[in-house]
């Protein structure tokens, strides 16, 4: 985010601070982000809208109490969007294809290495989604979201030492888990 | 290999392979999820009206300032001397001169606002109720009613749901006046834009239906009766066959309709309080006049029953009354009323409600809830202080009240949890389905909360399930309505399927993005946008702000083909000012199995705001059924609309008009056969308008079900002046 934008988007934030009114400015920069993020948890279009509702409800509630601590205000709604998945869910996985979300058709590779591709990629996403929670978060957050490592921090309430560790760990897993990936040029 | 390089991986992941894996991971694209935009817009709206009332509970400045203890005293003193300030401002100033008053609407500006609900109009004072519903105006001409809470006015359109794919502006004049006898400074208006009707299913029926939200999975929905009063479901009943709904009316008389609609009967003609139909479904039994009454419905005789103290509530245990009254719960026995569990002698009490079964009852006592066991005569307290009651189970075996969290806690009558629900205006299915209603969605759940599914946005106060657990009723602006829900889903159509093609096709083109857009063209399709006449990206002012389909359907099976009429809408500033229609045939490629443009015909712009305008068209069978965004005099419908055949020969028809929707029927149509819709200029909407043009639609009459179960049919377009350069191509006929 640029300079302006950010300064932009701290103005937006403390026009809601002070009158939750001005919420809908917020909501309309980062509801497309936020619902995104969470249809790819949930995979279903209606629990992706109930646990997107609970959000920004809670997001808006909070306005007054968010303090500005230097991360954009996305990571806050990512820390809420974090934890109303984990409550929602925590005894259930997405049933829905991986395909479904992830669109595997890159573009670049020859048309030849293409298959191949696909094949790597499902396999490495469908291993991401059986890691530990927090290794699944926080590879999700990072390379999926293209979050820094700070604003991961930020939304999973941890520090960014261990959010480095939870994706090394993570990486490091897949790794060892996908003995016959095949490299592509 | 795809991916950007990300340097703060660079000390995480040091090892080659783990570098190469984090490329590979980044370099997944993430594709748009389904979004529902009605939701997007819905959410909004919630929230808005959340941060309102945020806005409005908010200690004051002067409150928050004062707060510490410290400073209490000091505060105290300067407000005083504040408010003797302003006693002797205001005493020395001209009524116009203070608070201005401020309007707002949390659907203001807002691209897709569901058509079931009222158009709320929040002031930020107390307002004259008569100058200010006087000075509101309304486009297009809407026939409304008025509600208000606190400083909030309702307006309601007497039809139930707004037009639909229609921009309406809702103007408070200057005339509106506070409570004060201020007037407001200015006219201050709320521009919004409602969503698309249902889309036509690929064989529409012939009987007419009334519009909803593409989101939505009511079938049926329409209007029972007025009501005219408070809301109170205690006293909608229905039926033991689900074929007819009881409810007492603002008068006290006790009505019957059929679920199906039809005239009001009355069952009992004032007086009524309280109504409960017997488990059998052989008897209904009311409070009437301090007495209950129970009507046998094959012999249609009345037994009155005499109690004392007063009945309060009335129901059933199996074959026999039972009741409520100020000091317990009553049966009938042998030797007259048999008081079979009494209440606690202090505080104030009072039975909200008798269990299905007869076995149980609710009560507040002060301000807790009790389960009242009627076998037992003990009470167990439920929830929480102030915890409100939802309802039972259809067998009374459990029940719904206020949790601790904010929700609705499901209990059974031994007090252990079955699970929870958002708090809603709840309704328990024989099926165990829960309908969740609010002023803006319904949604449905099992008692353990799964399968939460939305079923509608828009109003769905106080629903009640019929005992077929299919149908229920509502409340929506004072009337009473009914609908069904679905049991599942319904699976993606080939419809379905060449609608997301010309959405994804129209929005690409709306957004201005040539290249998405033109690879949802076949060869026949780029040929037609490259020929003049039709523009694939739109520029100027006024700008492309939004698209609608008119009207759509399969029109062919090998390979599948569907015809859409697509309105564009051209705005200037926030007023949507012209509209004119594209007609496309969406032809489904059979090796790829993508649904494309193959040809595409567009007709001549319009100016809006000239008098009513056609938003959506239905063909059947034998009818036609145009749906209009203002409220039609109704006096010039049969004369103004008419069908031509391919020879230009009127049909014989017979032309009903209800809720801005006009129902030509009894055509005969010739499946596949060519016809004309003709709108004329001397159709004119309540305000006396009449339309600025001729309007017609070329249509094709569907055609029968194939042996592939595809339907056919078709309906094409040709806007007003029409002219035969402006006719569809006639591949888009069926064979």
């Amino acid at each position: 985010m640029s300079d302006t934008s950010r300064d932009d988007e701290r103005e937006l934030v403390e026009q809601a601070r002070r009158d939750p009114r001005q919420f809908g400015a917020l909501y309309d920069r980062h509801f497309q982000q936020i619902y995104r993020f969470v249809y790819s948890r949930v995979r279903e279009q209606t629990a992706a809208e109930d646990v997107t509702s609970e959000i920004f409800m809670k997001a808006l509630k909070a306005m007054p109490r968010y303090q500005d601590t230097g991360r954009p205000f996305a990571a806050w709604l990512y820390q809420i969007a974090v934890n109303a998945i984990a409550d929602r869910y925590r005894t259930m996985r997405p049933s829905q294809p991986l395909d479904d979300f992830h669109d595997l058709s890159v573009a670049g590779p020859a048309l030849e290495d293409l298959a191949a591709h696909r094949d790597e990629l499902r396999r490495i996403w469908g291993l991401v989604e059986s890691l530990p929670h927090q290794q699944r978060t926080a590879l999700v957050l990072k390379f999926q979201e293209d979050m820094k490592i700070e604003d991961i921090a930020v939304a999973m309430g941890k520090s960014p030492g261990a959010v480095k560790l939870l994706i090394h760990r993570g990486v490091s897993r897949l790794r060892d888990e996908a003995d016959s990936l095949r490299p592509v040029e | 290999m795809n991916g950007h390089h990300d340097p703060e991986l660079d000390d995480v992941l040091q090892d080659e392979e783990l570098r190469r894996l984090a490329t590979l991971l980044t370099s997944t694209m993430r594709p748009e999820p389904p979004l529902d935009d009605a939701f997007r817009s819905g959410l909004r709206r919630q929230l808005m009206q959340q941060a309102w009332d945020m806005g409005e509970g908010r200690p004051s400045l002067w409150r928050r300032i004062f707060a510490p203890p410290g400073l209490a005293w000091v505060g105290a003193t300067a407000g005083l001397v504040l408010i003797a300030g302003l006693v002797v401002f205001y005493s020395t100033q001209q009524p116009g001169g203070l608070q201005q008053v401020v309007v707002q609407s949390p659907i203001d500006g807002s691209r897709a606002v569901a058509l079931q609900q009222a158009i709320l109009v929040n002031f930020n004072q107390a307002m004259d109720h008569p100058s200010t519903e006087a000075a509101v105006q309304i486009s297009p001409a809407t026939t409304v009613t008025y509600s208000w809470s606190s400083n909030t006015l309702a307006v309601q359109p007497a039809s139930g749901i707004l037009a639909p794919n229609t921009q309406y502006q809702v103007t408070i004049g200057s005339g509106a006046k506070t409570a004060s006898g201020q007037s407001l400074s200015a006219a201050q208006t709320i521009t919004f834009v409602t969503q698309p009707p249902a889309p036509p299913t690929p064989s529409p029926s012939p009987t007419p239906r009334a519009p909803a939200t593409p989101s939505s999975l009511l079938t049926g929905e329409h209007q029972l009766a007025p009501l005219g009063g408070a809301l109170a479901t205690s006293t909608v009943q229905w039926s033991a066959d689900s074929s007819t709904v009881y409810f007492v009316n603002s008068k006290g008389a006790l009505d019957a309709v059929q679920a199906k609609g039809g005239d009001v009967s009355v069952v009992a003609p004032d007086g009524v309080s309280s109504a409960a139909i017997a488990p059998a479904g052989d008897r209904l039994a009311y409070i009437r006049g301090g007495r209950i009454e129970i009507l046998t419905f094959a012999a249609g005789t009345t037994a009155e029953l005499t109690a004392t103290p007063a009945p309060t509530l009335v129901g059933w245990a199996k074959d026999k009354v039972i009741w409520a009254a100020a000091d317990g719960v009553y049966s009938q026995a042998a030797d007259g009323p048999a008081r079979l569990a009494a209440m606690p002698t202090n505080g104030a009490l009072k039975i909200l409600s008798l269990a299905p079964d007869g076995t149980h009852a609710v009560y507040l006592q002060d301000l807790n809830l009790f389960l009242l066991d009627l076998t037992t005569a003990k009470s167990t307290q439920l929830g929480q202080a102030n915890a409100a009651f939802f309802g039972w189970s259809p067998d009374g075996s459990q029940l719904m009240y206020s949790g601790t969290a904010g929700n609705i806690a499901i209990a059974d009558v031994q007090g252990d949890s079955v699970g929870t629900v958002p708090t809603a205006d709840a309704s328990w299915s024989s099926q165990d389905a829960i309908l969740l209603g609010s002023e803006t969605d319904l949604y449905q759940a099992h008692p353990d909360g799964s399968n939460m599914t939305k079923l509608a946005n828009g109003t769905y106060r106080l629903p009640i399930w019929a005992p077929n657990a299919t149908a229920f009723t509502f409340f929506r602006g004072g009337l009473l309505w009914t609908a069904s829900a679905p049991a599942l889903p319904a699976v993606p159509s080939v419809l379905d399927q060449a609608t997301t093609a010309v959405n994804t096709f129209m929005l690409a083109r709306q957004k201005g993005q040539a290249d998405p857009a033109a690879a949802l063209l076949d060869s026949n399709g780029k040929q037609a946008y490259a020929s003049g006449g039709l523009n694939l990206i739109i520029n100027g002012d006024p700008f492309f702000s939004r698209f609608y389909v008119l009207t759509q359907a399969v029109t062919g099976t090998q390979p599948d083909a569907a015809t859409f009429v697509v309105r564009l809408v051209l705005t200037h500033g926030k007023l949507d000012v012209a509209d004119f229609e594209e007609t496309l045939t969406v032809v489904r490629n059979p090796t790829t199995r993508q649904f494309l443009i193959d040809q595409a015909t567009v007709g001549a712009h319009r100016d809006l705001g000239k008098g009513a305008e056609v938003v959506g068209v239905v063909a059947a069978a034998d009818s036609v059924q145009v749906t209009f965004d203002s409220d039609l005099d109704p006096g010039t419908v049969a004369d103004s609309m008419r069908v031509l055949d391919s020879k230009g020969r009127q049909l014989d028809a017979t032309t009903s008009y209800a809720n801005r929707t006009v129902t030509i029927s009894g055509l005969g149509l010739k499946p596949g056969a060519q016809y004309k819709l003709v709108v004329l200029t001397t159709l004119r909407d309540v305000l006396g308008h009449n339309i600025a043009a001729e309007y017609d639609l070329q249509l094709v009459a569907p055609v029968a079900k194939t042996k592939a179960d595809h339907k056919s049919g078709g309906v094409t377009a040709s806007p007003a002046p029409a002219s035969p350069s402006a006719s569809p191509s006639p591949t888009a006929s069926p064979s």
